[in-house]
């Protein structure tokens, strides 16, 4: 059992490491700098990093207020909008993306909003609020377990020592709750950076326009160059590999308190 | 002064609090007792002003502060497990109250450390309370809420996460925090040996509702019913006939076994005696005790440095012997003995009560 469970496990490490590793190392390494400094890739580089920004913090102000209702106080048909709040998380995103395409392009609502200025579909902004869509039930869902496991008592004892609610959810629970909150964030980030489907559906792949890393990795990898496609890849494996580091520390640190 | 609480319902969860009064005087040392599940923790929780009762009135010194906010009550909390803020210093968690309160940073720290000296914790301020013993803690979140110089300190269970050695220790602390600051406590306890070492007066809670308070020795000997008598561990609890004879009263039990009680009653009773009351010897011995009864040694069962042996008299007596003394007593099974009692030491409850 020893022999034979270690020997997958390794077997396992080298598959993962042997393919990400022959991707970076594919194009000669002066074609890959070259690729990483073209105007499309730095244009890629820089849209996604302020969407995912962006919908990342969309993502913290939505999400820290509703995961601290959800995991405190009891409402009518609880169980209903928890359930709800979820459901994006097992959706195909592909499936999120046409959901939102048809919700803002035939809507009256969809459309009103289209005519203030705040065009989404095929756009930049609808990039965010894909996003966003996608990955707040994530961040929901790991704030709301953080919350869970504080103690309510410590709100109860800041109360007595002169908080208000308010007060006492900013100077206790939410440092409490760093974290989750810091893991949600960064996981959060990681995935908008990442995300493709929901994006292609409402954002469309419009070459410098909407055109995130993984949108840049879709069209270059269509019209045939390899190159560029995979410059885009080297920048994704990065950042997957940067969050995961970040989240790793601060799961060590959360028991430390 | 006093903290007043009149008639005070709540529902909350599986817990249904009814019918709950009583008072607290300033100053005073209040132990509440009561099995797992009394609702105990939500009594403390109202009076901070964590729940507001569905129904009833709480007040302190005739002000209504039924509806008041945690926060301007003055009244501290201290749970069982601390609830230290672990993202804060000591000396943070200590100043806290005072920095609600927008004090100036030197009076905050100049009394944190007049606090924390108290206490006897000022070689701890800087650290985290990640870092700290069980009694460590303890006495910062002691700090934390005696700062604040509140009205009223409530003690959720505090000791019930030390050992046996140091709760002895914190509870001459308490007795030493309540004399010098003299701020009227609220405890909650599983300990009887906090009631003796520190309460001035004790409430028994059951189901909810508090069913006899007073000072510990008037409940101790006492108790208004079966349950209390029971949950105080009184040891005997004998049912029989009372019948009044003179200034004594006789109860007939187990048949034909007649004791003497010093308490008036008529009808069907429950008798109570401590375990600790009933003197047992191998032949029957003239004394000022009314009662002595012959019995057969049923069970002998070990608890400590005492023994219980369980008598057959008729009824089933309990008594607590030393080890010693069941040694020289050559006591064992089917031993014949005979069981001393004064007639004072049984407490007589109307089986109306029970």
């Amino acid at each position: 059992m020893r022999k034979f469970s270690l020997a997958l496990t390794g077997i396992v490490f080298l598959v993962i490491a042997v393919v990400l590793i022959e991707l970076v190392l594919y194009p000669p390494l002066s074609a890959l700098v070259s690729s990483l400094a073209s105007p499309e890739i730095r244009f890629a580089i820089i849209l996604s990093l302020v969407t995912s920004t962006v919908s990342t913090a969309i993502c913290v102000a939505v999400a820290v207020p509703s995961a601290y209702a959800l995991a405190r106080y009891q409402f009518p048909f609880k169980k209903i909008v928890s359930l709800v709040l979820t459901v994006p998380l097992a959706l195909p995103p592909l499936v999120a993306g046409i959901a939102l395409l048809l919700f803002f392009g035939t809507t009256p609502w969809g459309k009103a909003l289209d005519a203030a200025g705040f065009g989404v579909v095929f756009t930049p902004l609808g990039i965010i609020v894909a996003e966003v869509f996608v990955n707040l039930p994530y961040m929901i869902r790991i704030l709301k377990s953080s919350f869970l496991a504080i103690n309510p008592r410590y709100e109860n004892v800041a109360k007595t020592l002169g908080c208000t609610e308010t007060g006492a959810f900013v100077q206790v629970t939410l440092p409490l709750a760093r974290p989750g909150l810091v893991a949600g964030t960064t996981i959060t980030w990681a995935k908008s950076m990442g995300e493709f489907g929901a994006v292609l559906m409402l954002a469309g792949a419009t070459m410098m326009r909407t055109e995130t890393l993984p949108i840049a990795l879709y069209l270059n990898i269509s019209t045939g160059d390899l190159d560029l496609a995979v410059a885009a890849s080297v920048i994704l494996i990065l950042i997957s590999l940067g969050a995961l580091c970040v989240v790793e520390h601060f799961a060590d640190d959360a028991h430390v308190f | 002064m006093v903290l007043h609480v009149e008639s005070v319902t709540k529902r909350l969860g599986e817990f249904y609090l009814h019918d709950l009064s009583f008072d607290v005087q300033t100053g005073e040392y209040f132990m509440i007792l009561g099995p797992t599940g009394a609702g105990k923790t939500i009594v403390l929780e109202m009076i901070a002003g964590i729940h507001t009762p569905d129904t009833g009135i709480i007040s302190w010194d005739g002000e209504d502060i039924t509806h008041a906010q945690p926060r301007t009550r003055n009244i501290a909390v201290v749970y069982q497990d601390y609830m230290l803020f672990a993202h804060l210093t000591v000396a943070e968690n200590i100043g806290f109250g005072l920095r609600q309160r927008k004090m100036d940073r030197q009076v905050i720290r100049a009394a944190t450390e007049e606090t924390a000296g108290l206490l006897g914790i000022s070689h701890l301020l800087d650290r985290y309370p990640g870092t700290l013993s069980g009694g460590e803690q303890q006495r910062v979140a002691l700090a934390r809420a005696l700062i604040l110089k509140p009205r009223v300190l409530l003690l959720d269970e505090p000791m019930n996460a030390l050992d046996t050695a140091m709760r002895e220790r914190m509870r001459k602390e308490l007795a030493r925090i309540h004399r010098a600051t003299g701020t009227t406590i609220i405890q909650i306890t599983h300990h009887f040996e906090d009631v003796f070492a520190l309460a001035d007066r004790i409430a028994i809670m059951r189901e909810g509702t508090i069913v006899q308070a007073g000072n510990p020795a008037e409940v101790f000997w006492h108790p208004k019913d079966t349950f209390v008598a029971e949950f105080l561990g009184i040891g005997n609890l004998i049912k029989g006939v009372a019948h009044r004879n003179g200034n004594l009263t006789e109860i007939t039990a187990g048949g034909n076994v007649t004791i003497v009680a010093a308490a008036g009653a008529e009808g069907p009773v429950v008798a109570t005696l401590h375990a600790e009351d009933v003197i047992v010897s191998k032949a029957p011995f003239a004394s000022s005790a009314r009662n002595c009864i012959p019995g057969t040694v049923t069970e002998l069962v070990p608890s400590g440095s005492t023994i219980k042996i369980v008598i057959d008299a008729g009824f089933p007596l309990i008594a607590l012997l030393t080890r010693e003394s069941c040694r020289e007593l050559e006591l064992s099974k089917n031993s014949r003995v005979y069981a001393t009692f004064k007639a004072s030491a049984v407490h007589v409850i109307p089986a109306g009560n029970t």
